[in-house]
C-alpha cells in the first residue's frame, strides 16, 4: 500500500528565477516526512509539484518506479488538504466528500460506504448533509482531511493544514493528524511553517531554504546535531544562542575558542583551517546554566533583562558583559526579577560552532 | 446637575432640527426626481385607459374615464395578432439570452482559468471590441447574413449570441471568476475533474449572482431591441414587440395610439417578470464560505 517518492535534481524556474534549485530527496514508504522553512522557502512549491498541481521545470519525480513528470494530478495517486480547505461552498459535507470517487464514475453504494467509512474515522457522520458555512473552523478541517480519505490514496500531501486554527484546536488535530498517519500507514507529506508542528510530527524533516534543502532527518537527529546555522537557529524554541568566537589555539585535547571575552576549552578537535578564524558559537537554551559552578565553563555574570514564566519553565533574556544577548531556559519556577545579576555556565560539550560559510564544523 | 441636565436637551434640540430638516429636504429631492422619471412611464399607463381624443389634449395622468379598448385593439388590430409578437420577442429574448450566458460563460472560464499561448492579447482583444459601435459592423454583418440566407429569420438575432460577441458580459464574468479562489479548482483537479467539469459542477454553481446579471441585462436588452430585428425582419408574421408597436404609428394614415399604449404596457410585464424572478438570484448568490480566509 505505502508509496515511495522519489525527487531526483527538481528544479522550478518562473521565467529567468529559478524559485527550487536541484532537489534530491527520497521519502520511504509510510513516512510522514515534513517540509519545513521559513516562508517563500519553496516548501509549498516542492508540494504543489509532486501533486501535480506545478509544473515540473526540471529534473525527475518517481512515485513507486513511475516517472511522473507529465502525469495529471487526478492520475498520480494522491489527495490533498489545503491550507484554505478548499471544500465546495455549495455542496453538502456529503457532496465534499463524494464529488471525486462520483468524478471517478464509482457506483453510489461505494460512494455511500466510504463515504460513511471517512465520516466514522473522523467522527463527523452528524454533520454531512450541513454546508461548510454551516461548520466551525475544526470541522470544516476534518472534512478537508475526510475528502483525502475517501478517495484511498496512496499519498497523503498537506500544505499547512492547521494555520488556519485557533492554538488549542491545532494541537488537537495535529494528534489526529498523526493517529491518522499511525492507522492508515500511507506516506504522508506534510508543509508548515511551524517547527513544533515539524518536531512533533515528522518520522523526516526536511528543512528549506531559498529553494535548497539544508537538511534532511530525523526531528531529534536535526535538533541535536544541526548541519548549519541555519537548521540550528530554524529548530527550537526558543531560538539557539548564538555568540561571535575566535579560535584561539589547538591544544593536545583539543581547540580552544574565546567567545564573550572568556577562553573555552571545547575538548575536541574542530576541521578549521588555522587560527585566528571567526567562527560562531550556538548554545541551545537549556544548555545554558545558571549558578556560580554551573557547568565546566563559566559565562560570568548576565544582567536579567526580561523574564517569561512559563509554569514548567521559566525563560530568562539576559546580556552578558561584552553585550552579547543570551537566552536561557530553565526547569521550574525560578524568582529572578528584571534586573538582577545572574552566574552564567555552560558544557562544551553542547556548544555548535559554525564556520563563516554557516557549516557545523 | 440640574442645570447640566437642561443644558444637554438645549445643545441637541438644533441638531435635530436640523437633521429633520435635512431629511425633510432629501426626500422632497428624491421624490420630485422620481415622479420626474416616471412620469412618462405614467403617463403612458394613463394613455393606454383613457379616449383616443383625450391623449394628447391633456396633460393630467387622470383620465376622465377608464377604458380597455385600446388592449383589445391593440391586440388584435394589426395583420397579425399581437401575441404573434409576444412568441416572436420571447424567443428570440430567451434563446438570446441562454446563449449570451453560456457563450460568455464559457469564454470567461477560458479567459480566467485556462493557460493558452496569447491569453492576454485575445483578451486584450476582446475588450477593445467593447468600444466598437454597433452601426460599424451593421453592414459586414448584415451582407454576411444576407449571404447565408439567415435575413428574414431569427438566425442572426440568436446565433451570434452563443458565439460570446458580448465583451461586456465576458469581462463582467471573468472578474468574477477570478474572485473565486484558485484552490477550489485545483481541489477539483486532485478530484479528478477535467476543465470542462470544473466549469460546470464548480465554478457555474457558485456564479449564479453574475449569470444572473448576465440574463437580466440580456433579456432586457434583447427584448427592448428595436435596430436588429428592423434590420433583419421583413416579414410582419417574424416581428418582434418593438416592431409591431411601430405598426401601430402610420405616418400616412391616422395612428391608434391607445393601442399602441396599451400594447407597450403589456410588453413591460415580462421584463418586469424576468428582473423579478432573477434578481432573487442575485441577492441569494452563494457566498464562497467553504474556504476560511
Amino acid at each position: 500500500m505505502a508509496t515511495r517518492i522519489e525527487l531526483r535534481q527538481i528544479v522550478k524556474s518562473y521565467g529567468t528565477l529559478q524559485a527550487i534549485h536541484g532537489i534530491d530527496l527520497t521519502i520511504e514508504p509510510g513516512e510522514f516526512t515534513v517540509f519545513v522553512g521559513p516562508s517563500g522557502c519553496g516548501k509549498s512549491t516542492l508540494l504543489r509539484m509532486i501533486a501535480g498541481l506545478e509544473e515540473i521545470s526540471g529534473g525527475d519525480l518517481f512515485i513507486d518506479a513511475d516517472r511522473m513528470n507529465g502525469v495529471p494530478a487526478s492520475k498520480r495517486g494522491i489527495a490533498m488538504v489545503f491550507q484554505s480547505y478548499a471544500l465546495y461552498p455549495h455542496m453538502s459535507v456529503y457532496k465534499n466528500l463524494a464529488f471525486g470517487l462520483e468524478t471517478a464514475g464509482y457506483k453510489r453504494a461505494e460512494i455511500d460506504q466510504r463515504v460513511a467509512q471517512a465520516a466514522d474515522i473522523l467522527q463527523i457522520q452528524h454533520l454531512l448533509q450541513r454546508r461548510p458555512k454551516a461548520l466551525s473552523g475544526g470541522q470544516r478541517q476534518r472534512v478537508a482531511i475526510g475528502r483525502a480519505i475517501v478517495r484511498e490514496p496512496k499519498i497523503f500531501l498537506f500544505d499547512e493544514p492547521l494555520s488556519n486554527l485557533d492554538a488549542e484546536l491545532r494541537v488537537q488535530m495535529r494528534l489526529e493528524i498523526a493517529k491518522l498517519h499511525q492507522t492508515l500507514g500511507n506516506t504522508m507529506i506534510y508543509v508548515t511553517h511551524d517547527q513544533v508542528e515539524a518536531m512533533t510530527m515528522a518520522d523526516k524533516i526536511v528543512v528549506l531554504r531559498d529553494g535548497r534543502v539544508m537538511q534532511v532527518g530525523a526531528p531529534l537527529d536535526l535538533y541535536n546535531r544541526p548541519a548549519n546555522q541555519f537548521v540550528a537557529g530554524f529548530l527550537g524554541s526558543p531560538k539557539m544562542n548564538f555568540l561571535p568566537a575566535r579560535l584561539d589555539s589547538a591544544a593536545s585535547g583539543g581547540h580552544t575558542i574565546s567567545v564573550a571575552g572568556r577562553t573555552l576549552d571545547l575538548g575536541r578537535r574542530l576541521a578549521v583551517t588555522g587560527p585566528d578564524e571567526a567562527l560562531m558559537m550556538g548554545v541551545r537554551p537549556e544548555h545554558v546554566v545558571l549558578g556560580e559552578n554551573a557547568g565546566p565553563a563559566s559565562l560570568g555574570l548576565a544582567r536579567v533583562q526580561h523574564v517569561e514564566q512559563l509554569g514548567g519553565e521559566t525563560i530568562l533574556h539576559t546580556a552578558l558583559d561584552q553585550g552579547d544577548v543570551l537566552t536561557v531556559s530553565s526547569a521550574g519556577q525560578l524568582a529572578i526579577r528584571p534586573g538582577s545579576m545572574v552566574p552564567l555556565g555552560l558544557d562544551p560539550a553542547f556548544c555548535h560552532l559554525f564556520g563563516a560559510d554557516g557549516r557545523v564544523l | 446637575m440640574t442645570s447640566s441636565a437642561a443644558a444637554i436637551p438645549a445643545i441637541h434640540q438644533p441638531a435635530e432640527r436640523r437633521a429633520l430638516w435635512r431629511s425633510i429636504l432629501i426626500h422632497a429631492l428624491l421624490i420630485g426626481a422620481s415622479i420626474l422619471m416616471l412620469y412618462p412611464l405614467l403617463w403612458m399607463l394613463s394613455g393606454s385607459v383613457r379616449p383616443q381624443d383625450e391623449i394628447f389634449g391633456s396633460s393630467s395622468l387622470l383620465p376622465s374615464s377608464i377604458s380597455f379598448d385600446g388592449f383589445v385593439r391593440g391586440w388584435s388590430g394589426l395583420q397579425v395578432s399581437f401575441g404573434k409578437f409576444f412568441l416572436n420577442s420571447l424567443i428570440i429574448a430567451v434563446l438570446a439570452t441562454i446563449g449570451n450566458v453560456v457563450g460568455c460563460s464559457i469564454t470567461a472560464f477560458a479567459f480566467a482559468r485556462l493557460d493558452f499561448r496569447g491569453r492576454n492579447f485575445w483578451f486584450a482583444l476582446m475588450l477593445g471590441t467593447l468600444m466598437l459601435p454597433y452601426h460599424v459592423t451593421l453592414i459586414p454583418q448584415y451582407i454576411l447574413f444576407l449571404q447565408i440566407g439567415w435575413v428574414n429569420t431569427f438566425l442572426p438575432l440568436i446565433v451570434p449570441k452563443y458565439l460570446a460577441t458580448d465583451a461586456f458580459f465576458i469581462f463582467l464574468m471573468v472578474q468574477f471568476f477570478r474572485g473565486i479562489p484558485r484552490e477550489l479548482d485545483e481541489a477539483a483537479m486532485m478530484d479528478g475533474c477535467s476543465p470542462w467539469r470544473i466549469y460546470w459542477k464548480i465554478m457555474l454553481p457558485l456564479s449564479l449572482p453574475v449569470l444572473a446579471t448576465a440574463a437580466i441585462f440580456s433579456f432586457i436588452w434583447t427584448w427592448d431591441d428595436f435596430f436588429g430585428p428592423l434590420i433583419y425582419l421583413n416579414d410582419i408574421n417574424t416581428y418582434t414587440i418593438q416592431l409591431g408597436l411601430r405598426s401601430f404609428v402610420d405616418s400616412t394614415g391616422q395612428s391608434d395610439w391607445s393601442g399602441l399604449f396599451a400594447m407597450s404596457t403589456l410588453s413591460l410585464i415580462p421584463v418586469f417578470l424576468f428582473f423579478l424572478f432573477f434578481q432573487r438570484l442575485l441577492i441569494e448568490g452563494i457566498a464562497t464560505t467553504g474556504l476560511k480566509r
